[in-house]
């Protein structure tokens, strides 16, 4: 058995060859966290499972062995009142690795943007290596902080401590459980106007507005299916709403995109205008004669591609606010499937309210005609948009775009390899 | 007065079904033949005072009562340990 700082570790032949390359390494935090809890227990610390990440080890070593998985799912929640939020995780191999016998995945609601104080970190793991394995992964695909495995009698005392994390923790703030199965998931959003410049509205805002007025769509599931909105600035879209939410909100302006023309010749200094920006504009709306840049803002589709490339000299318009898109989720089979514009523009002022709005009316329609499993983007295409348009209370409209953007992912090229 | 009644009435009725299996609430909407918007009202009463929970098989959330949730625990505990 290897030993390192004298703390002897399964061998995990297998799982040491994930631990080779230059990318971060999950195998290796296990092992770090192994580490830790036999310090932790020999130091006296009172834990509640000794032991499981050395166990989780054994478990994920036999599965690559045997190429078949050692893990089930579901069964109890068991965080009272709550439904969602707990996702119960079982081993077969009670007999041989007992410590991760029960090992139940918590999700957190995250704040807003992905904001914390290191205080609120550190208190979140003393809460998780009391209650749990210490183990967690920041963050899941919808956007929680994931706490990976703690045994059934555990749940609740961990929901309590994470209720009051400020009183018996230090944390700045108390957290709170987030969504799994059918309800309302954890609203996210990007960083918005706290550190972008290019936020058409408070995104911040919104994704906390909905989560607090929402609480018991996010806690009780009772829909068909999942639902998730998703709050992004501008049509950048850095958190992949249209590709990942039902309800994306995509910040967006109306007017004219900004432009100071002293800094489009700075600009013209050290890069090739033409090259660079108007040959790259999909609609060709954009001129250059070498002292004025001319666009032509209603062939503009907002693909970002100028303001992206001058940032000092391009801004978004002023006349700012949001378009929703309907009905975008992300299946592992089938791959991306991207939002339709369902509402093109809602003001900035009026847009959490009439975000709200047109919820609360998707929900009742979706949870009243919705079969089960069937997210709410494929109701519309078995009812029609049309009579989603009726149910939201909107006119047809040439802006509501099937999938106004083909490919929901960036690939980032290194220029100089 | 006559229909708190049969909120009652109707509560009792919800909870001998969930006593027998875990159901999802649309499924016992259609049983019962009641709408499923006031069942989910009935079934959140039922949770928070304590007579109804949630199970959950994986990837759906059903709602049960916490004997036989208890009794499907104590099952898959019983056939954990046989495996």
């Amino acid at each position: 058995m290897p030993v390192v700082d004298g703390v002897e570790l399964p061998e995990t032949p297998l799982l040491d060859e994930l631990e080779k390359g230059p990318w971060p390494s999950f195998v290796k935090e296990i092992k770090r966290a192994a580490i830790e809890q036999e310090k932790a227990m020999k130091a006296g610390k009172k834990i509640k499972l000794p032991g499981s990440a050395k166990g989780l080890l054994k478990v994920l070593e036999l599965a690559y062995k045997e190429k078949r998985t050692h893990w089930k799912h579901g069964g109890i929640v068991s965080v009272i009142g709550y439904g969602g939020g707990v996702i119960g995780r079982y081993c077969d191999l009670e007999d041989k690795v007992p410590e991760v016998w029960h090992f139940h995945t918590i999700r957190v609601n995250m704040p807003a943007g992905w904001f914390y104080t290191t205080k609120a970190l550190r208190a979140l793991c003393d809460a998780w290596e009391k209650w749990g394995s210490g183990l967690t992964n920041f963050h899941g695909s919808t956007g929680d902080i994931i706490l990976l495995g703690t045994r059934t009698e555990h749940l609740q005392p961990m929901a309590n401590a994470l209720a009051y994390l400020d009183k018996f923790y230090g944390s700045p703030a108390p957290f709170d459980i987030g969504g799994s199965g059918s309800d309302l998931r954890t609203p996210s959003c990007c960083m918005g106007p706290s550190l972008c410049e290019f936020a058409c509205y408070d995104t911040l805002k919104a994704c906390y507005e909905f989560t607090m007025r929402y609480q018991n769509e996010l806690h009780r599931p009772m829909w068909p299916y999942k639902f998730k909105i998703k709050c992004a600035g501008c049509p950048n879209d850095c958190i992949a709403s249209k590709a990942r939410a039902d309800f994306a909100i995509i910040g967006t302006w109306k007017d004219e995109i900004q432009i100071d023309q002293e800094a489009v010749r700075e600009y013209a200094k050290v890069i090739d205008i033409e090259e660079h920006v108007v040959k790259k504009c999909p609609t060709k709306a954009i001129s250059w004669d070498g002292k004025e840049l001319k666009i032509d803002n209603k062939n503009c589709i907002r693909c970002m591609h100028c303001i992206n490339v001058m940032p000092k000299a391009l801004k978004p318009g002023k006349e700012r606010g949001a378009t929703i898109l309907i009905g975008g989720k992300a299946p592992f089979v089938d791959g991306a499937i991207i939002g339709w514009v369902a509402v093109p523009f809602i003001p900035e002022n009026e847009l959490i309210e009439k975000c709200c709005e047109i919820l609360e009316a998707i929900w009742e329609w979706w949870d009243e005609e919705g079969k089960f499993r069937e997210r709410v983007g494929e109701l519309i295409w078995r009812k029609g948009m049309d009579e989603f348009l009726k149910v939201i209370g909107q006119k047809a409209d040439v802006r509501m775009v099937y999938a106004p953007r083909n490919n929901p992912f960036i690939f980032w090229r290194e220029l100089n390899p | 007065m006559a229909e708190e009644v049969n909120v009652e009435e109707l509560k009792q009725k919800v909870l001998e079904y969930l006593a027998k299996k875990p159901w999802q609430v649309r499924d016992l909407a259609k049983v019962l033949r009641v709408k499923k918007r006031e069942l989910d009202k009935i079934v959140q009463e039922l949770i928070n005072e304590g007579k109804a929970t949630y199970w959950s098989s994986g990837s759906t959330t059903y709602v049960t009562t916490p004997e036989k949730l208890e009794e499907m625990e104590k099952k898959r505990s019983e056939m954990g340990a046989a495996e």
